[in-house]
């Protein structure tokens, strides 16, 4: 093994910090006093690195430091406790979006493309180019009468559709967006698994009628 | 959204008094936590700027940080190593927005050359060595620069490095010693 070999070994067995040689390279420090010069200076060398970066770390902590965190803590109150509440209202965003989409996805062309071959039962049809919508409407099934007037849209204007939904849901969806920011804990209450609590028997006093009056139906009298 | 409400009358004020508990006690584990780990927040950033006012804002920001999201901290036992990274990391983005300022300040000046032949103690003493240590650890893969700071941490033995950071202790051997060897080639 020639010296450059040793030598790395050296820097290895320093470099893992470890304070005794292997035999051989030990053996051939003594026969070699070049590798030998070389080893005591990476020796010195990486004392020089342990004490420097030790000298780097080891600064005397200020005293003034507790107690400006502790300071700052009692500005800041209470620490946070996010990951419920964003959880909460993650759940509630991705129902919002999947919501959305589905609307649009109803909307996507080849979902309406079949409508018309469901309300083809229409006797407009056969004689004109484009399907009278009342028709059209009224052969489909009650549940179609969305996509029914849907279906229409591009046709006639040519542009991408636009989300149409019933009045009394979207006033409903709006409302309850409306509302969420501020009933979190209701939002939170939605989402979050509800805590192990003991339900105890409720009592209820038994109902008391002091006075009851019995009147006789009307078809009795009869 | 009202009719769960009032189908669980008890449930919003029972989440309340539960929060409060929390919120009281996360305080109290932080406040147990401050005083061993707050001179360790300080002393990875101390050795990452080398400026004591520096590393006592970066500590403070770092322990504030801790603080203000320790209730989402799932394993309070890996708090340590959480505020050691925080520190870490924000020092890290201090020095950087630092020396784009110098740089911009001093631009073109030469590194200094090295000397020769000086002693272990005159090495680590002279304020030459200490300047081409400090750029050499700059230079270190930042995993390997935080291994190499905290096992210079007095206290801290490469077990309690290797729990802090959640690495084996074999990967913190094997950072401190391309570390070192890195740090060797370049002061060579």
């Amino acid at each position: 093994m020639n010296c450059e070999r040793y030598r790395d070994r050296l820097i290895g067995t320093l470099a893992s910090g470890e304070s005794s040689l292997a035999g051989d390279v030990a053996l051939h420090l003594v026969t070699c006093a070049q590798c030998k010069k070389f080893h005591e200076a990476q020796v010195h060398l990486f004392g020089a690195i342990e004490s420097g970066v030790r000298a780097m770390v080891n600064e005397t902590v200020p005293a003034t430091l507790l107690p400006r965190v502790r300071a700052q803590v009692a500005e800041t109150g209470a620490p946070r406790r996010m990951r419920s509440v964003s959880w909460g209202f993650a759940t509630v965003a991705i129902a919002a979006v999947l919501v959305v989409s589905i609307g649009l996805l109803r909307r996507s062309p080849q979902y309406v493309s079949k409508v018309p071959s469901r309300s083809s039962v229409g006797p407009q049809e056969a004689t004109g180019t484009r399907p009278a919508l009342p028709q059209a409407v009224a052969a489909a099934p009650k549940h179609h009468c969305t996509l029914a007037k849907t279906a229409t849209v591009p046709q006639e204007t040519g542009k991408a559709p636009e989300v149409l939904v019933l009045a009394e849901e979207r006033a409903a969806f709006e409302r309850f967006v409306t509302d969420l920011p501020e009933e979190r804990d209701v939002a939170v209450a939605y989402t979050r698994p509800a805590t192990e609590a003991k339900d105890e028997a409720a009592e209820i006093a038994l109902l008391q009628i002091d006075e009851l009056e019995v009147k006789p139906l009307e078809s009795s009298n009869r | 959204m009202r009719e769960l409400v009032l189908i669980q009358p008890g449930r919003v004020l029972v989440g309340r008094s539960e929060r409060e508990e929390e919120n009281s006690r996360a305080h109290r584990e932080f406040e147990e936590r401050l005083a061993e780990c707050g001179p360790l927040a300080f002393r990875v950033a101390y050795g990452v700027l080398r400026h004591v006012a520096d590393a006592e804002d970066v500590a403070q920001e770092a322990l504030l940080k801790a603080y203000r999201n320790f209730g989402r901290l799932r394993e309070p036992a890996r708090f340590r190593g959480w505020l050691v990274r925080i520190a870490f990391r924000m020092a890290l983005d201090r020095w950087r927005s630092a020396k784009r300022r110098e740089r911009r300040e001093t631009q073109g000046e030469q590194p200094e050359q090295r000397s020769s032949g000086p002693t272990v103690e005159e090495l680590a003493a002279s304020s030459e060595f200490r300047a081409r240590l400090e750029r050499a650890m700059e230079e270190l893969p930042e995993k390997f620069r935080l291994v190499l700071l905290l096992a210079a941490i007095e206290g801290y033995t490469l077990e309690e490095v290797s729990g802090m950071l959640g690495i084996p202790m074999g990967t913190v051997k094997s950072r401190l010693f391309f570390a070192r060897k890195q740090l060797v080639e370049k002061l060579r």
